[in-house]
């Protein structure tokens, strides 16, 4: 029975190598996509999934109130890891992360700078990653042990052993490696090719038990069966045990399970949102380009249904019942959709570094996981079932003599429920490409935002090595060999904020005023290396002004937190010294920009400094200035690589985000719409067969090519205004929601409305209309006398 | 008793607020064994006599004994084993389907009675044998000739080993050697036992049965036993 059915299926296929060809190929891609979609979904849902004790790893997180905003963030006091396994019994272990380190690495003659991480020493016990060589327990405990990625200790030892090799550091303190680690899963929030025991941090003079410096991540491992709860009510009043002038401000401890996902809140509590919203839209766009292929199935399947009527009707006569013939079509969907599935899994095979390099991932296929192979199996079935379920029992139900007869079928009218679901294509398709087009426009809106600043020609250096002590002369060389025209030393590039802080004081502040200002460093020369526009003063000159080392220059928007008619001249108490402000300049973005420009101080010379902003010479190449600037690092921090970044590339990483949304959101539109318009090719060309006689005959009666082709593509035309009329309220809705994130937003113009709808229009007409004019073309004598 | 009972069968169409009537008032007795030609002009209601008593129709009144069993008053599924169980059909337009070939064609009633293979295997070479279509069993049906899908039709029909075959006008599409062939293969299937109901135009090919009932504007009009 099953090898009969099976060979009359196969033998369909091969009978109609057109629609055979329409229906796999859009199931395959339709399929290929979901599949590329699902595993991306998996690998965000995966993360974190592999330590040992994940349901009992918390980071420690903070809620405090500013300006009347209850605020959370994960960072917290170094001294907090210790405080935790002191006062909390439900604590099993606390392990502090300190931010990314960029350690220079001296072996022999090699010099190489790369990040990892200063950690407690039990932090491998408390995480699991791997290790090849050395025991989770032992390897950080001494204050010289440093633990290397396999990958890093080739690098930096070849393929000799690595374990009791002395590493430099720093050019400062040797290192003896202990341990190493196998190779990090992609999915986890850590990244590090090295681990240094906190020790060493102490030993720089890196640490402190104050509790206002919020500079550490804190990681906490309960007990088992430990309740989170009373945990967490301890955690609330632990800040204000230990720092009695924050009487409100809590912490708690925060599920590794949500961190990836989650970690988004608002007024103090969960919002529910974060990249979770992404999985779900990509969740949801993943089943509608599989239905919008299934759907091309189902659609062909009962438009060519009077091919089939016959069979059934001669099934049933012979004894067929209703379950078997609808297990027999249900069989060739799924055989169809295992065709399908084989192609889809080589166009994912294909893809998969190209999808990996858009979404910044590293997914790949386990072909020798039989979980895999499981879930693949799974997905060909739901597939098959999808597509095949309404064309069976659409087919099965038919009565034996009016099949035989031939009296079933009504093809020239759109029967209602095809109709319904070339809207549903098409809607979506339509949906997907005006979210398309409006997150571009949002883009371009964030792009084209004024920045205050010229990021042209401009590089910067973080402080390495010998730098801060030879700033001064590597400044000057750079400007006297014409490499640069000017050059600032600051606390931080000028895309990134590294400080911000509360608790100002100056004149006529609201006491109950707690505005966070971002806090930024510089020498002198900072208004002409970047091109910052001053509305009222100046910018730093050490030479002329030799009290602008406490000197103050404030940004627009501080200027109105601060209310000063006349700012010149006034004094800002902060860290225990008093600032005069000399200058206010126009705003510029700092950080993102979508948000609104915060307010801004920066700090003359008697702050920290850890960036060189250089403004290259325009008169010169850009290759020969930079040959140059290396020339001079070189002689003044020679151990040290010249590492430098450009502005306008960082800047434009601030899109990065969006950018991969918006062209996922267009790859997956025109997958939509491809998928959608096969089956329409597919539908039209069965509707121009079907109508030949009528066409014959309306021709002999004199209607115009013309006349004829309009007529047949009336009808799809129709249900494509539809769909767009049912897709634009819905895409509105999506993209004012998802524009309410960004607080510097572009309007949502009508204009998009109109091009997608006649876009659509367009597509579809010429879809249908090669169809359309090849049976308006057809000579009516042929067509009229095949009855 | 009789094979077939009906008593009082009648079937109409409405359009609109229109009955048309097709049959009225039958009242028929078939014994196993017979031969019966169904007769009469065209739109007198021979095809849908034939396919009630197939059980593919059902009349709007009227009562249908098959071995005593009322048939429209038992449950589909029951209704539906009666006819797998009891009867084959003969088609004027052969009604073979197109993706199979001969010899699967001829499998295709086998496999839903859930035969084994070997079984099978076994009545399809006979039948094969017996038609003289051995060598033909591997073509599809649009390389055969009209005459030769019949016979492939009338072997499908009788696969299963039916108690009665009903055939619909069965020589209608062919020529009269091919007509003639088919026909003497009716023959032989009744000397062999089987009951057969046939509806013909052609007063040649009534000849060969035991029985001839003439319709006309739904009524009989006539019934006749016939010596052979």
């Amino acid at each position: 029975m099953l090898t009969s059915l099976l060979k009359i299926a196969w033998r369909n296929i091969i009978r109609s190598k057109g629609f055979s060809f329409i229906n796999i190929m859009g199931l395959a891609i339709g399929m290929a996509s979901s599949m590329l979609i699902i595993m991306w979904i998996y690998s965000e849902v995966t993360y974190e999934d592999f330590h040992e004790n994940k349901d009992r790893i918390y980071e420690a997180w903070n809620r405090a109130s500013f300006s009347g905003k209850l605020q959370c963030w994960n960072t917290t006091p170094k001294i907090l890891a210790r405080t935790v396994e002191k006062d909390l019994p439900e604590v099993e272990q606390a392990v502090r992360v300190d931010w990314t380190s960029h350690f220079l690495f001296s072996v022999g003659d090699k010099r190489i700078t790369e990040a990892g991480n200063i950690v407690d020493s039990n932090f491998l016990q408390v995480f699991t990653f791997p290790l090849l060589r050395g025991e989770p327990q032992t390897v950080l405990r001494e204050h010289n042990s440093i633990v290397l990625t396999r990958s890093f200790s080739q690098t930096l030892f070849g393929n000799q052993d690595p374990v009791g090799q002395t590493v430099k550091i720093d050019n400062n303190q040797d290192f003896t490696v202990t341990g190493i680690l196998a190779e990090l899963p992609k999915n986890t929030r850590f990244e590090f090719d090295y681990l240094v025991p906190w020790s060493y941090k102490r030993s720089i003079g890196d640490d402190d038990s104050y509790w206002g410096n919020n500079s550490t991540r804190t990681y906490v491992e309960l007990k088992p069966n430990a309740s989170l709860a009373s945990a967490n009510e301890k955690m609330k009043v632990l800040k204000p045990r230990y720092q009695p002038e924050d009487s409100t401000w809590e912490m708690f401890l925060y599920p590794m399970g949500k961190w990836r996902l989650y970690s988004s809140f608002t007024d103090g509590q969960e919002d529910g949102g974060g990249r979770i919203a992404y999985v779900r839209w990509f969740g949801v766009i993943a089943l509608f380009i599989l239905l919008i292929a299934c759907i091309n199935f189902m659609n062909l399947s009962t438009a060519r249904s009077e091919r089939r009527a016959k069979e059934v009707g001669i099934r049933k006569v012979v004894g067929a019942r209703k379950q078997g013939l609808i297990s027999q079509f249900i069989g060739e969907s799924i055989l169809m959709s295992v065709i399908a599935g084989i192609l889809a899994l080589i166009l994912v095979t294909l893809s998969l570094p190209g999808f990996n390099r858009l979404t910044d991932k590293t997914l790949q296929i386990d072909y020798s996981n039989p979980y895999f192979w499981m879930l693949f199996l799974g997905f060909v079935l739901f597939t098959g079932l999808l597509a095949g379920s309404y064309p069976a029992f659409f087919l099965s139900s038919f009565q034996p003599l009016k099949a035989l007869k031939g009296v079933i079928t009504n093809v020239n009218t759109l029967v209602t429920p095809r109709k319904m679901l070339v809207i549903l294509q098409f809607t979506f398709g339509i949906i997907l490409m005006i979210c398309t087009i409006i997150v571009r426009q949002q883009i371009n809106y964030a792009q084209q935002r004024e920045t205050g600043y010229n990021k042209n020609n401009l590089i910067y250096h973080h402080f390495t090595g010998d730098i801060p002590k030879n700033y001064r002369l590597i400044k000057s060389e750079l400007l006297s060999s014409g490499a640069a025209s000017s050059v600032a030393i600051t606390s931080a590039p000028i895309t990134q904020s590294w400080s911000d802080g509360w608790g100002q004081e100056w004149e006529g502040k609201d006491p109950n005023d707690k505005t966070d200002f971002y806090r930024y460093n510089e020498e002198e020369d900072l208004g002409e290396t970047v091109g910052l526009t001053f509305v009222q003063g100046r910018d730093f000159d050490l030479s002329q002004y030799p009290t602008d080392s406490t000197a103050m220059i404030i940004n627009e928007t501080a200027l109105k937190v601060m209310k000063f008619d006349n700012p010149i001249g006034q004094i800002v108490k902060d860290n225990g010294e008093e600032w005069h402000i000399v200058g206010v300049i126009k705003d510029f973005i700092l950080t993102s920009p979508y948000q609104p420009t915060s307010p801004m101080l920066i700090y003359g010379a008697k702050s920290w400094f850890y960036t060189l902003l250089i403004k290259l010479n325009h008169d010169r190449s850009t290759a020969e200035n930079l040959k140059t600037a290396e020339g001079i690092f070189k002689k003044y921090n020679p151990e040290y690589p010249f590492d430098y970044q450009f502005v306008d590339e960082e800047y434009a990483q601030k899109f990065a985000n969006e950018k991969r949304t918006g062209t996922l959101a267009g790859l997956f539109s025109a997958l939509a719409i491809l998928i959608s318009c096969l089956g329409l090719f597919g539908l039209a060309t069965y509707m121009a067969e079907s109508r030949i006689k009528e066409i014959g005959i309306r021709k002999v009666l004199g209607a115009s090519v013309v006349g004829l082709t309009s007529l047949l593509t009336k009808d799809f035309l129709k249900l494509v205004i539809v769909s767009f009329l049912l897709a634009a309220p819905l895409a509105w809705w999506a993209m004012h929601h998802w524009l309410q994130s960004y607080p510097y937003h572009t309007p949502i113009r009508w204009e998009v409305f109109v091009m997608t709808g006649l876009l659509s229009a367009l597509i579809a007409v010429m879809t249908v209309g090669f169809q359309a004019i090849k049976a308006a073309l057809t000579n009516p004598v042929g067509s009229i006398k095949n009855e | 008793m009789p094979m077939i009972q009906l008593s009082n069968i009648e079937r109409y169409y409405t359009t609109g607020l229109q009955k048309t009537w097709v049959l009225r008032q039958i009242n028929l007795n078939i014994n196993a064994g017979e031969f019966v030609t169904i007769m009469g002009p065209s739109g007198a209601g021979k095809s849908t006599l034939l396919n009630i008593i197939g059980m593919l129709d059902q009349p709007n009144n009227g009562e249908f004994l098959f071995l005593d069993e009322p048939v429209f008053q038992m449950k589909e599924r029951h209704r539906n084993e009666l006819h797998k169980q009891y009867m084959g059909f003969v088609f004027q337009a052969y009604h073979l389907i197109d993706d199979l070939t001969v010899y699967e064609n001829i499998e295709t009633p086998l496999l839903y009675r859930k035969i084994k293979k070997n079984e099978r295997q076994s009545i399809i070479a006979e039948l094969l044998d017996r038609f003289n279509m051995v060598a033909k069993k591997d073509l599809f049906p649009s390389q055969l000739s009209g005459g030769q899908q019949q016979i492939v039709g009338v072997a499908r029909a009788i696969a299963a080993k039916p108690k009665l075959l009903l055939a619909d006008e069965p020589t209608g599409n062919l020529h009269s050697t091919q007509g003639e062939v088919i026909m003497d293969l009716f023959k032989q299937l009744h000397a062999e036992g089987m009951t057969i109901i046939q509806v013909t135009h052609s007063e040649k090919y009534a000849t060969y049965g035991s029985r001839i009932i003439f319709l006309e504007d739904g009524f009989v009009r006539n019934d006749e036993r016939i010596g052979s």
